[in-house]
């Protein structure tokens, strides 16, 4: 029986309503110290669809929300119950550990978008066309090292006026041309809500990006044990 | 490239977490996700996000 695993929770696991993804049976696997794996009764010739991620994330907030717990990588299967367990057993002392970090927490997202996108450059008027290109070029990487900085500075007075520790920021800064910045925050989960709503004055006096915050999520940025 | 409505960064950044973030265990088994078989690269499965933006932008303009 292939296992398409959901989250990692520790023993004894939580009363849950027994439906799975596309409502088949959800299933606790228990290892031996004391880690169980939460995953849906699946079959190998079953392909997952764009719909089964989201509904693998509601599966996992309502895990989350019933027991402090670590998501796993959506898409991660198993052969047996007893692959499962080998695998949580191998990593029991790291996973452990990421299940203390998270425990009772949520994480908050939020995303920058670049509100202006740059011009596009004009190619320079110039005696010959290696010249135009090299200008055009110049150009081009002065734009994205303004915005690098630009971005990094945005991070950095979240940060200050967040007043969170380190540890408990994620961040990365222009993924995209549309995205400035994307920054994740690990909060006590009773706090979550407070904690978006700081966010979200902190960053309405930014004039040039769009902010979009997201959450509370389970702790998907922070349960990382690699 | 298109501009990133709210929206779509919302769900980007939900489906980056789901496949980039988030325990990696080691798994045994194959599934595919939208007709594309997983492959367990060192046992770990890899997926990127950028894989599946791009497979989203290509449905739209399909």
């Amino acid at each position: 029986m292939t296992l398409l695993a959901h989250a990692i929770a520790a023993a004894p696991p939580a009363v849950l309503s027994p439906e799975g993804l596309r409502g088949r049976p959800l299933a606790w696997s228990e290892a031996s110290a004391g880690l169980g794996l939460w995953s849906t009764e699946w079959a190998p010739d079953m392909k997952l669809e764009r719909p089964d991620a989201l509904e693998h994330h509601r599966l996992v907030e309502r895990i989350c929300a019933a027991q402090p717990c670590l998501p796993v990588r959506f898409g991660t299967a198993f052969a047996s119950v007893d692959a499962a367990r080998a695998s949580l057993d191998k990593r029991s002392e790291v996973l452990h550990a990421a299940l203390a970090r998270v425990s009772g927490k949520s994480e908050v997202a939020l995303t920058l978008l670049w509100r202006r996108r740059p011009a596009p450059v004009e190619p320079v008027a110039g005696p010959g066309p290696g010249r135009r290109y090299l200008e055009m070029r110049r150009a081009e990487e002065s734009e994205r090292e303004s915005q690098q900085a630009r971005a990094a500075s945005l991070v950095e007075r979240i940060l200050a006026e967040l007043a969170v520790e380190r540890p408990l920021v994620w961040h990365e800064t222009c993924t995209s041309p549309s995205v400035a910045v994307s920054l994740a925050v690990l909060v006590p989960t009773e706090e979550a809500l407070q904690r978006k709503a700081d966010l979200a004055r902190i960053v309405a006096g930014f004039d040039d990006v769009t902010p979009v915050l997201n959450g509370p999520w389970p702790p998907y940025t922070f349960a990382r044990t690699e | 490239m298109n501009e990133l409505t709210a929206e779509d960064a919302s769900l980007l950044e939900l489906v980056d977490r789901l496949l980039n973030k988030g325990v990696v265990l080691t798994g045994e088994a194959t599934i595919s996700v939208a007709g594309i078989d997983l492959i367990y690269l060192g046992l770990n499965v890899v997926l990127t996000a950028v894989e599946t933006l791009n497979k989203s932008q290509e449905r739209r303009a399909s």
